[in-house]
């Protein structure tokens, strides 16, 4: 356990080191844009636009921010995510990291 | 939440413009430059806890980054009285006086414009999305016609029986097969096919799309197909008459008719006739792949060739797969490339201990590809000259898929034609609903040959390799007389037989069931181009 606090911190390290070499490279907007294309095709901006609809009509435009709106939906949303989709990406962050020689 | 901007941005704007929004926009949110994208990767981090997440904004009034979830950017807002920042994930402007993110139309331009920009310069141009907007016209022309036609569950819009006008149900079948192909409909429905030769009355695509209004028009009387046999009898003169005809054979032809229709229009056909983009090679055209590896010097020579189709054997011994080349003409032409040095994974131990077992007939469409993309010994009265060590030896031939179309027909052949005997195979051969062409990509096949490592190939398995059943074509009879039927899919899981003229409806389990001549499968996911 002596070593816990360590390994937080390297693990911090590492992300901070892979989420600056996905932004360099531009592949974090590439990675993004094709989350969204995937989650356009499956249906899954579509159900989010109407729960959010819902939501809004629900508490009235005038009363409803935008961190109410997420707050509201964020759980939903994580767990309307299809797997496929998130295997998809996983796939391409691994792929992305393999081709990556300095990290 | 406004939607009009908000009087603190309005008095922001108008004292300092939109330079400001400008500038965090492009060097920040959506870069447009290496030099940028390095510097927000090493300085996007919050100013007070170094973090890069926790949904990171930037000041607009000042030099400052701070995030939002854990309120360093709202501690910044309140001390130094700076109401306006930007979140750099999005670029959208938060007020904390309002309390809210606000939308104002000039910034929304700049940030569309920046990062249409952005995109470009990472070489994603085509992929970006952008919604529909209606233009002005088009806005004007939905006003003009309020009618809308919703297609809803029992919709029977696109089922229309067809007239057998003589023999002609293997035509019947395709033209069944054809209209339910999701993107050939979607083409013909937004009327895409601008025809050179209008007033002609010749053009094979001009009758598809007539075709295609017709069967989409919502009537549910049975509709006369005269015109277009009378065009195919013109175009291809082997299938004019009132015999019975092979709906393969059918099939093809029309595609290459369709095909050659399309050519007129898009001009440019001559130049490369392996690179055609009409709408029928952009849907039917797969690539396979052929690598012939010398048992001597094991160099491989590769070459790949377009396929409209894929022929399957279906008896039990190990005769030569062939696949359908669209054009003859352009097989000639085909890419050539040799690799110099072998495949180890190809050598000669592997494959033929592999090509010792037993070959047994196929009882699923699984087993016909899995023989189809088998290394083949060519045996030593067909040597070839390799083209690395210059000499003739023996060698192996592998077929794989090395680009997937976007329809792939496979051709189960039931009707054996040989100079000793004609007979038609009537074995079961079960198809799934769903199937994964992974294990058949060039990639995997050539890598793992026929070890079947599910596990692996759950790291080259994408949804790109995936596909759906949307249409069987069905033969019931001898080799000498029968008749075609078709089941084709209509919305998302509804099965139908279409008999000639007669139209019911049946559970997927009878299409699964059935003797398959000719299966229809469809992509799940498509590419953005």
């Amino acid at each position: 356990m002596a070593d816990y606090p360590d390994r937080k911190v390297r693990d911090a390290q590492m992300r901070a080191t892979i989420n600056q070499k996905l932004v360099e490279t531009g592949e974090k907007e590439r990675l993004k844009e094709l989350l969204r294309t995937k989650l356009i095709e499956c249906g899954w901006r579509d159900q989010l636009k109407a729960y959010c609809k819902e939501v809004v009509r629900q508490k009235g435009l005038e009363h409803i921010t935008v961190d109410d709106l997420v707050a509201e939906i964020t759980p939903k949303g994580r767990a309307l995510v299809p797997d496929s989709v998130k295997k998809e990406l996983l796939q391409r962050i691994r792929t992305f990291l393999a081709q990556q020689s300095n990290i | 939440m406004s939607l009009v901007g908000c009087p603190h941005l309005s008095s922001f704007k108008a004292s300092k413009g939109t330079r400001p929004y400008r500038i965090i926009q492009s060097y920040f949110v959506y870069c447009c430059s290496p030099e940028n994208r390095k510097r927000k990767a090493t300085a996007c981090l919050c100013h007070i806890c170094g973090s890069h997440g926790e949904r990171l904004h930037s000041c607009l009034h000042c030099v400052f980054f701070g995030c939002y979830s854990r309120k360093h950017i709202q501690d910044h807002a309140k001390s130094k009285r700076h109401h306006l920042a930007v979140d750099l994930s999005y670029g959208a402007v938060m007020c904390f006086i309002c309390g809210d993110y606000v939308y104002d139309r000039d910034l929304e331009y700049i940030a569309r414009e920046v990062k249409t920009k952005a995109a470009k310069s990472i070489g994603m141009k085509h992929a970006l999305y952008c919604p529909w907007e209606p233009t002005q016209r088009e806005v004007e022309l939905l006003r003009k016609n309020p009618k809308r036609r919703k297609i809803t569950e029992n919709s029977t819009i696109g089922l229309r029986g067809l007239i057998n006008l003589g023999n002609t149900c293997f035509m019947n079948c395709i033209v069944q097969a054809l209209t339910h192909t999701p993107l050939l409909r979607d083409f013909f429905l937004s009327d895409k096919h601008n025809c050179e030769q209008k007033r002609s009355g010749q053009c094979l695509v001009c009758e598809m799309s007539r075709l295609f209004q017709e069967f989409y028009s919502g009537l549910r009387s049975v509709h006369i197909p005269y015109r277009l046999l009378h065009l195919v009898w013109t175009h291809a003169r082997h299938l004019a008459g009132y015999e019975q005809q092979d709906a393969h054979e059918f099939f093809i032809a029309a595609l290459d008719v369709l095909h050659r229709h399309c050519k007129g229009m898009n001009g440019n056909a001559n130049t490369n006739p392996n690179h055609c983009n009409c709408i029928i090679d952009q849907i039917f055209t797969g690539g396979l792949q052929s690598d012939v590896t010398c048992q001597n010097c094991h160099g491989v020579s590769t070459t790949i060739d377009p396929f409209w189709d894929i022929s399957l054997d279906l008896g039990p011994s190990n005769i030569t797969p062939t696949a359908t080349s669209n054009n003859s003409s352009t097989s000639n032409s085909s890419l050539t490339t040799i690799s110099d040095h072998g495949n180890l994974f190809n050598g000669d131990i592997s494959s033929s201990s592999l090509l010792s077992q037993a070959i047994e007939s196929p009882t699923s469409l699984l087993d016909c590809l899995r023989r189809f993309t088998k290394p083949e010994h060519l045996g030593s009265h067909a040597k070839i000259k390799c083209c690395k060590c210059q000499s003739y030896q023996e060698s192996t031939k592998q077929l794989t898929m090395k680009k997937l179309p976007i329809v792939a027909c496979f051709h189960l052949k039931r009707f054996e034609h040989s100079n000793k005997f004609r007979k038609k195979i009537s074995t079961y051969i079960s198809f799934p609903n769903e199937l994964d062409m992974t294990p058949f990509m060039s990639p995997y096949r050539r890598q793992n040959g026929l070890n079947n490592n599910i596990q692996e190939m759950d790291i080259f398995s994408t949804s790109e390799n995936k596909y759906t059943l949307f249409a069987v074509v069905n033969h019931i009879g001898t080799i000498d007389s029968g008749h075609y039927t078709c089941f084709v899919r209509q919305h998302k899981d509804q099965w139908f037989r279409c008999d000639d003229a007669v139209i019911t409806k049946v559970a997927q389990q009878n299409v699964l069931d059935s003797e398959g001549y000719l299966l229809f499968y469809h992509k799940q996911v498509l590419e953005y181009e």
